[in-house]
């Protein structure tokens, strides 16, 4: 049932691939996401699936290690939940979607298998893998400035993971181990004086993931470029597997060399939290901004994973996980703004949509409240998920640093900046006139000689809409109120990790 | 009194089968077309494959150890046999359009496998620079064939560049014999273990001058300069065959006289780690800047010897299976590459990095196939190239290169900017004026592509079978004490 729950999209992408017709092109596309969706479920049930290991290329050690508990099962989910999302909105409202499909589809098969690869070269594997579907997704739909977007997210990527190739070598010949499996890398430990150079190699690839600063560069302009309807930039967010990498890969295999540079880490962390706020706020495209939040974000689930504490490392999967459907579900937001744009606008501010638009709260309420939600999910607000993660992120790391703590703590308060005061230009103020969105009726508007904020009418939710934006807010506003199962799959994870650090407080 | 030589003619077979091809290739002409002459080819290179299916694991030799029908031997030569059958189908259809269409064509490219084959069962120097004039003089002329400025320019410098490299290794061998009176690899290695030669200078001379001429036939650095230029100038057919076959007997022969012959000397692995990081560096950062799909290719395929040479300072056994396992794999993407090229070109400069726009929305497979090819050249998994690489870096890793190796592995870095460029072009709507292409139908270098996709996503999928068959077969290469 697992694999079958790793590689159902793979498969469902191969046959989507082959089906001429448009309408029952999307329908098994969405069919095998919602089956995936439903295994995932039917497995969590069961408490996730234990660890199947089979051999895979004997000669090099190579392992098919596959298991789906704790932090692998709450991101896998997520992870399914997402891709059924953007399934059915990139086969319902995108045009020319049938590539998008099949790519988004494979995404979601490579994602799953980064979070349940239990053997380091298979996770190696879907780590590499998930980056061709990302590109494709890029060229084939991305904006005009996609070439530069995508040469910088393939660079930087891939220097990373080639750091994490000569690393995952070398964890091979310094540590031992017969095979690549993780519970025999871990039987078989690094030798202190090593740790810290191969440490360095995962941190380079997950920190470009992560990413962190000084390596986010690729962000922006890979969302600014990404289509307009915001599917990939979905996949993008989930993509973020950094955090995860040093949770599940790089503490655990180098423990002594997280420990000794685990205090410069956590600045770097709380830096990139506050920095990218300040950048948000400055923002005058719509995903440029989402981008620059997002990257607030991860600059937290750095903070609460280099804490090297039970809780804080909690919350930073907490977080690491429901950003995926806030900032999932927010770009999506923006790409049904969006696609309300007037089709000829010139965009000299370049492919994104701009955050001027103005009234559309007036004509468009639910869209308007919904992605409210959202956005009070992002910024930490308590009974919403978001809140949860930081919050346990910050109080952990408070007893490992507070100084480092407070830095980051005050990123949260710039998210509100940024976020309301971005909201309130699209959302309320009056419409400029050089706004894209169109109004149903311009003709009509004009006679009335309206130049107020009603006079723009945007269309509100369509059905298919609802469908993509309700369920995200209902996740959040649930697991807000009611964390305890997506923590009670965290928590026995993290605090055992927790345990080889002596230095931790817990 | 006269004594029969050693001769065993089963060692011989596939030599001879290969040898009997080119010469019914070169009658045959005279009597039917090149269409049938390429049919007869193809059976032919069946036939060797066959014979060397025999062959395994049987270890003859013959000539008294001159021609070493070994494990090794064959798989280097059924890697070559594979290239050969993808170019030779490759050519069915597109010889016509490059002006190839003549069954002397044939015969050269029977000839020269002949001499890749030769190299790679050779045990002794001789019968090795027999395999390598053969083989570089069919190629020579293969590069020239088309009536074209460009193809007699890049054969002459090829002719020209080949010969200094040629006359440099036959110095190397001749040193080598005067310092350890030996030309069989097995006697030199011996000679060298012992301490029992005439003149360390003399022996160190003759190692740095052999490796020089290979590193001149195989394309590294310093001795690189003609492959860009032979790469784009030749017919693209051609291109295709000397990048995977010539190239793979190449390295056949390099690693053989290196790791075995002087396996225990300790006078060339500073001199080649040297190479290897020049190699490596020149060849990624001049392919980045490339415009035309075949330099590229060839300053990837310069960039491909650095790794490729990388199996000569690994442990002998693990290093000469990576080997085989990435030449396998290289051969199958670099075959597809280029037949992808050779397919869409409008001649046969091959395509620019333009000209692929949008070429997924025009042919899709073949998009799909270029994509799946370039993304294995560089590295991605779950492809072959990834296994291969990684079987070869890891191999130098643990053999205590570790410098060397990591530094491959980064200048790898690179190559993936120029892999991933044009791969991603490909998927990129055209917007307005369709692209200058030649898209009439090509089925049999459909089944080049094909064959080529198929086999690039199998080795990355189920290494363990080709991996498996080349560890059950005990160790290709030991060193000899």
């Amino acid at each position: 049932m697992i694999h079958l729950f790793l590689f159902l999209p793979l498969i469902a992408a191969l046959i989507v691939s082959l089906i001429p017709d448009r309408q029952i092109k999307r329908w098994t596309a969405a069919l095998a996401a919602a089956l995936t969706l439903g295994i995932g479920l039917g497995l969590s049930l069961n408490g996730g699936a234990a660890l199947e290991r089979y051999t895979w290329i004997s000669q090099l050690g190579m392992t098919y290690s596959v298991s789906l508990e704790g932090v692998s099962l709450l991101l896998s989910l997520v992870v399914a939940f997402m891709s059924l999302l953007a399934v059915l909105y990139a086969g319902w409202k995108v045009e020319r979607s049938s590539a998008m499909l099949v790519l988004v589809l494979m995404m979601e098969s490579t994602l799953l298998g980064i979070f349940m690869a239990r053997d380091l070269v298979l996770f190696y594997v879907f780590f590499e893998a998930a980056l061709i579907p990302s590109l494709l997704l890029l060229s084939m739909y991305g904006g005009p400035n996609r070439l530069t977007a995508l040469t910088r997210f393939a660079i930087y990527t891939i220097v990373g993971s080639l750091f994490l190739l000569a690393a995952i070598i070398g964890v091979k010949v310094y540590g031992g181990a017969p095979t690549f499996a993780l519970e025999d890398i871990l039987k078989n430990p690094i030798p202190k004086n090593v740790q810290t150079i191969l440490f360095l190699g995962f941190l380079a690839a997950f920190a470009v993931k992560l990413p962190l600063f000084p390596l986010h560069g690729w962000l922006a302009q890979f969302h600014e470029e990404n289509h307009s309807s915001g599917v990939a930039d979905v996949m993008g967010t989930l993509y973020k597997v950094g955090g995860y990498g040093l949770f599940a890969w790089a503490l655990p295999l180098f423990p002594d060399a997280a420990r000794d540079l685990h205090i410069p880490l956590m600045w770097i962390s709380a830096f990139t939290a506050i920095y990218a706020a300040w950048i948000a706020f400055s923002q005058t495209s719509w995903k440029r901004l989402l981008a620059f939040a997002g990257l607030s974000h991860m600059g937290m689930v750095g903070l609460g994973v280099f804490s090297l504490n039970a809780t804080a490392a909690t919350g930073a999967m907490y977080l690491l996980a429901f950003q995926g459907v806030y900032m999932g579900a927010l770009f999506l937001g923006v790409g049904m703004l969006a696609s309300r744009a007037e089709v000829n606008a010139a965009r000299p501010e370049g492919y994104g949509l701009g955050v001027f638009q103005g009234g559309v709260m007036g004509s468009a309420p639910i869209l308007g409240g919904l992605t409210m939600t959202l956005w009070l999910a992002a910024i930490g607000v308590p009974g919403l998920a978001g809140f949860v993660g930081e919050f346990s992120i910050l109080f952990g790391s408070y007893q490992v640093a507070p100084w480092i703590s407070f830095t980051a703590g005050l990123a949260t308060i710039a998210a509100a900046a940024y976020a309301l005061t971005a909201y309130q230009k699209t959302f309320w103020e009056v419409s400029p006139e050089d706004a894209h969105l169109s109004s149903d009726h311009p003709e009509e508007a004009h006679d009335l000689g309206h130049t107020s904020l009603v006079s723009r009418i945007v269309s509100d939710l369509t059905p298919l809409e609802w469908t993509i934006l309700a369920p995200s807010v209902g996740v959040l506003v649930f697991f807000g109120i009611y964390s305890a199962p997506a923590l009670n799959l965290i928590q026995p994870a993290a605090r055992a990790l927790m345990g080889l650090f002596t230095g931790g407080s817990q | 009194m006269l004594t029969f030589p050693d001769v065993s003619l089963t060692a011989l077979l596939p030599i001879i089968i290969s040898l009997v091809t080119a010469c019914v290739a070169t009658l045959g002409g005279l009597y039917t077309s090149r269409q049938n002459v390429a049919y007869i080819g193809l059976g032919g290179l069946v036939l060797t494959l066959l014979s060397l299916i025999a062959l395994w694991n049987n270890n003859t030799t013959s000539f008294k150890g001159a021609l070493l029908a070994d494990n090794y031997a064959v798989a280097f030569s059924v890697v070559i046999v594979i290239g050969a059958l993808l170019s030779l189908i490759a050519s069915l259809d597109s010889a016509r359009k490059a002006q190839l269409n003549f069954p002397e064509f044939d015969a050269l490219l029977h000839f020269g496998i002949t001499g890749c084959l030769i190299i790679a069962f050779a045990g002794d120097l001789v019968v090795l620079l027999i395999g390598v004039e053969v083989m570089s003089l069919a190629s020579y002329v293969l590069a020239t064939f088309q009536t074209s400025r460009r193809a007699e320019e890049a054969g002459m410098k090829y002719f020209l560049l080949g010969s200094i490299g040629s006359a440099i290794l036959i110095y190397g061998i001749a040193l080598t014999f005067g310092a350890t009176g030996h030309f069989d690899f097995a006697g030199i290695s011996s000679a060298i273990a012992q301490k029992d030669f005439a003149n360390n200078t003399l022996l160190v001379m003759g190692s740095l001058l052999m490796l020089a001429g290979f590193s001149f036939k195989v394309g590294m650095a310093p001795f690189h300069q003609w492959t860009p230029d032979v790469y784009s100038g030749s017919p693209t057919l051609v291109t295709l065959f000397m990048s995977i076959v010539v190239k793979t007997a190449a390295f056949a022969g390099f690693v053989r006289v290196f790791q075995v012959a002087l396996g225990s000397s300790d006078a060339w692995q500073i001199p080649l780690q040297i190479l290897i990081g020049l190699t490596v560096i020149v060849g990624n950062m001049a392919a980045i800047r490339q415009n035309e799909l075949k330099r590229m290719l060839a300053y990837s395929a310069i960039a491909h010897s650095g790794y490729l040479a990388l199996a000569m300072l690994s442990e002998p056994s693990s290093g000469s299976n990576a080997l085989v396992f990435y030449l396998l794999s290289y051969t199958l993407m670099n075959a597809g590459a280029f037949a992808v090229i050779g397919a869409i070109q409008k001649d046969d400069r091959g395509a620019t990095l333009e000209d692929l726009r949008g070429l997924f929305y025009r042919r899709p497979m073949y998009a799909v196939a270029m994509g799946l090819f370039l993304a294995s050249l560089a590295g991605l998994p779950p492809l072959g190239g990834f296994i291969g690489k990684y079987t070869l870096f890891s191999a130098a890793f643990s053999n205590g290169y570790v410098f060397i190796s990591v530094l491959c592995i980064v200048s790898s870095m690179y190559a993936l900017v120029y892999y991933l460029r044009p791969a991603m072009m490909m998927f990129m709507r055209v917007e307005g004026g369709e692209m200058p292409l030649q898209l009439e139908s090509r089925p049999s270098s459909g089944v080049t592509i094909a064959v080529s996709a198929v086999g690039v996503l199998l080795l990355g999928i189920v290494p363990g079978v080709v991996l498996g068959l080349l560890e059950g077969a005990g160790k290709l290469l030991q060193a000899m004490q």
